[in-house]
């Protein structure tokens, strides 16, 4: 999945459930290359995420969300996003 | 004898007598209580082949053993009888005070038989059965009905009622407690055929534990747990978060399944709701949760407040096209007061509304039914159907049956499986999900099996073959079936790191009845395997498990399974399950899973099954 990139793009992150509600916002273009950047960048742009969405001491997310790149659901920090694919922050539990 | 009674209360309304009947040790040890009771019960008294609308047909109250423990989320009762939309094992769940009233009465269980002569309410007094009239509440709504019994009755008394919809026989009736609803199955339609407009308990006595001061330990770490990230979303948002992210990724049914994704989600969304529209929070009896967020009306009309779940908001508002939130909102409060399950209401309307768009004529009443988006036409129609007024009357049959009734190829678009409604999943992207429907003993329901987990997950890329899929829907129906038959709340899941090793040590120090994480999740398969049993006896054939056309492939899509892919995943559950490849149980199997001592099997052959 890496495809050999080392640069930062641009991404946009769309966010759903309380991270939406904590920001205001249904979306928060950022730059980054992998989930970890994204998860860093969100909480500096967004510092009402740090904490109860983002763990600060670790910049990572915290436990109960997830990401979704291109459909799948992953909490990968290394996963290199790739070029145009949307990412959705929500919360990891499904469903009901 | 702890956490249990060891014994249950069998009441026939009709000859007004009732009898004490023991719960051997060994079926409560193997179907732990609740659910995995109830089905028990369901099978032992419920007459082959009978009529689920006649008086025959018992309806099954169970409580468990961690009821009234201290054990957080542990205040649900079970209720089973063979439903009227199904023919097959309706089981349904309600949470708060009823279930800890049942408890405390000295029964684990009471099983209601016969029909009353004249509307009725029954009430249990701890081992003490009486009789009250209800003529003079016979279309009141649940919540009145409960507030006028109460009244009467004096204090410390739960009620369980119906609303008009019960009363009138249809088929998606609910049965309410508490604010809560045990919605699926049609359970009120049954309560409702027996005369039985509530039931009124109170109980003074609850059983012992074993070991009282390590199970409070416990409880208080789990409830601690209970707090943390694994409820989060439903205390903080509740299921209703569901709705935006379900249509960003194209699995929020819409417009009667024709497509995953509603123009106006936004407008219904949790997140548009918790804004403008959300009051505030309450939690059932014994729940440290929390997850019942309440919701106002904003509009011109008379104010309305409303719990709200996700399945109600997707099933009255995407799934008929409405995307106006104080409609929506005014929906489900109706079907909260008709006293009818809000899935199969949304369904079965947004089933006739594609009629309407095609110019299907449903009888001479065309001019009645509403098209997609029609918000007035969904508030009419939900009435229509709880009185059974005009096309209600057929509408109040179910998507199954209506379709059946009108033909014109109308069985295509009734979105059922079993004759229960769908959920609000999209299965033609959600293939574990889809199995889950196919085969779940219920008919579509989310809640016997949450395979859609599997689908929603981080685990979704390594399901590809047939047997890791079906594999995964087994295992969750299992873990359902241990939740349902502890009465444990489905949002505590996510707070066990090992579900059933820890159920394994709550079990044993409530019940003093040493047992392992295995143990608990065989009984979890027992479980499952005893409600196909019941239907097995009723008529079920695999021709039963199966999807709605809608629900499969569609051709040139990448979308959704094909037939022959299904009948892939179904051999495989099958032979997972210890089936043949027919999907019927061998003897071998029951011994094998601990079933056939429990019953006089022989006594059990399968019966001619008509959907009429």
């Amino acid at each position: 999945m890496s495809g050999g990139m080392t640069e930062t793009q641009p991404i946009t992150v769309e966010l759903f459930g309380v991270p939406r509600l904590l920001t205001g916002k249904r979306a928060v273009d950022i730059a980054g290359l992998t989930l970890r950047d994204v998860s860093a960048a969100l909480a500096s742009a967004c510092p009402c995420l740090a904490g109860p969405v983002i763990d600060s001491s670790t910049g990572w997310l915290a436990d109960g969300y997830t990401f979704v790149v291109n459909e799948r659901f992953t909490r990968d920090p290394g996963l290199i996003i790739p070029p145009e694919s949307p990412v959705l922050l929500v919360s990891s539990l499904a469903g009901g | 004898m702890y956490g249990s009674h060891g014994r249950c209360l069998l009441v026939d309304l009709g000859s007004r007598t009732s009898d004490i009947v023991p719960i051997p040790e060994i079926v409560r040890h193997r179907l732990l209580g609740g659910v995995g009771l109830a089905s028990y019960l369901l099978y032992r008294f419920c007459p082959i082949g009978v009529d689920p609308l006649s008086p025959e047909n018992p309806l099954i109250f169970t409580s468990s053993p961690f009821i009234g423990t201290g054990i957080t989320t542990a205040s649900k009762i079970a209720i089973a009888t063979k439903s009227p939309q199904t023919g097959m094992i309706g089981d349904s769940l309600s949470s708060s005070y009823l279930a800890l009233a049942l408890k405390r009465t000295g029964f684990d269980g009471l099983v209601i038989t016969g029909r009353a002569a004249k509307p009725s309410v029954l009430v249990i007094d701890d081992d003490r059965v009486r009789y009250l009239p209800a003529g003079h509440l016979l279309g009141l709504d649940p919540a009145a009905t409960s507030n006028a019994v109460r009244a009467e009755l004096g204090k410390g008394f739960r009620v369980a009622a119906i609303g008009v919809a019960g009363e009138r026989g249809v088929r998606y009736a609910s049965i309410s407690n508490d604010g809560r609803l045990a919605g699926r199955s049609g359970t009120g339609a049954v309560m409702g055929g027996k005369n039985l407009k509530a039931v009124a308990i109170r109980g003074s006595t609850l059983p012992a534990v074993a070991r009282p001061h390590e199970l409070a330990s416990a409880a208080r770490e789990l409830a601690a747990r209970s707090l943390g990230a694994g409820t989060a979303k439903y205390r903080e948002i509740g299921t209703a978060a569901n709705v935006s992210f379900f249509n960003r990724m194209g699995v929020l049914p819409t417009r009667n399944f024709q497509a995953g994704r509603f123009e106006d989600a936004e407008a219904i969304s949790g997140e548009t709701l918790f804004l403008e529209h959300r009051t505030d929070k309450h939690g059932c009896a014994a729940c440290t949760i929390g997850c019942e967020h309440h919701y106002r009306t904003k509009d011109s009309g008379p104010a309305k407040d409303v719990r709200l779940e996700y399945e109600t908001l997707f099933a009255l508002g995407s799934l008929c096209g409405v995307g106006e939130p104080n409609t929506v909102l005014r929906a489900a409060s109706l079907c909260n007061e008709l006293g009818i399950d809000a899935i199969s209401t949304g369904a079965t309307i947004a089933w006739a509304m594609e009629c309407a768009e095609l110019g299907v004529s449903l009888g001479s009443a065309a001019s009645e039914i509403p098209r997609f988006g029609d918000a007035d036409g969904l508030l009419r129609m939900i009435a229509a159907i709880g009185h059974r007024d005009g096309i209600g009357d057929v509408l109040a049959e179910g998507s199954r049956r209506a379709a059946a009734l009108t033909g014109r190829g109308s069985e295509a678009w009734a979105m059922h499986v079993k004759g229960l409604e769908m959920p609000g999943y999209d299965p033609r992207k959600l293939r574990t999900l889809a199995l889950g429907l196919a085969v779940c003993t219920r008919g579509a329901c989310h809640n016997r099996s949450s395979a859609y987990e599997t689908d929603l997950s981080e685990q979704l890329q390594s399901l590809e073959s047939p047997p890791v899929r079906a594999r995964a829907a087994a295992a969750s129906e299992d873990q359902a079936a241990v939740l349902d038959s502890l009465t444990l709340c489905k949002f505590l899941r996510h707070c066990f790191d090992d579900l059933f090793g820890e159920s394994a040590g709550l079990y044993s120090l409530v019940t003093g009845h040493a047992t392992t994480g295995d143990e608990i999740r065989r009984a979890g398969e027992r479980i499952n395997n005893l409600k196909k049993l019941f239907n097995i006896r009723e008529g079920w054939t695999a021709a039963d498990d199966t999807l709605p056309p809608r629900a499969m492939a569609e051709s040139g899509s990448e979308d959704g399974l094909t037939r022959h892919q299904l009948q892939e995943l179904i051999a495989a559950y099958y032979q997972i399950r210890g089936w043949d490849e027919r999907g019927i149980i061998s003897d071998e199997h029951l011994n094998d899973i601990g079933l056939a001592d429990l019953f006089n099997l022989e006594s059990s052959k399968p019966q001619q099954r008509s959907l009429l």
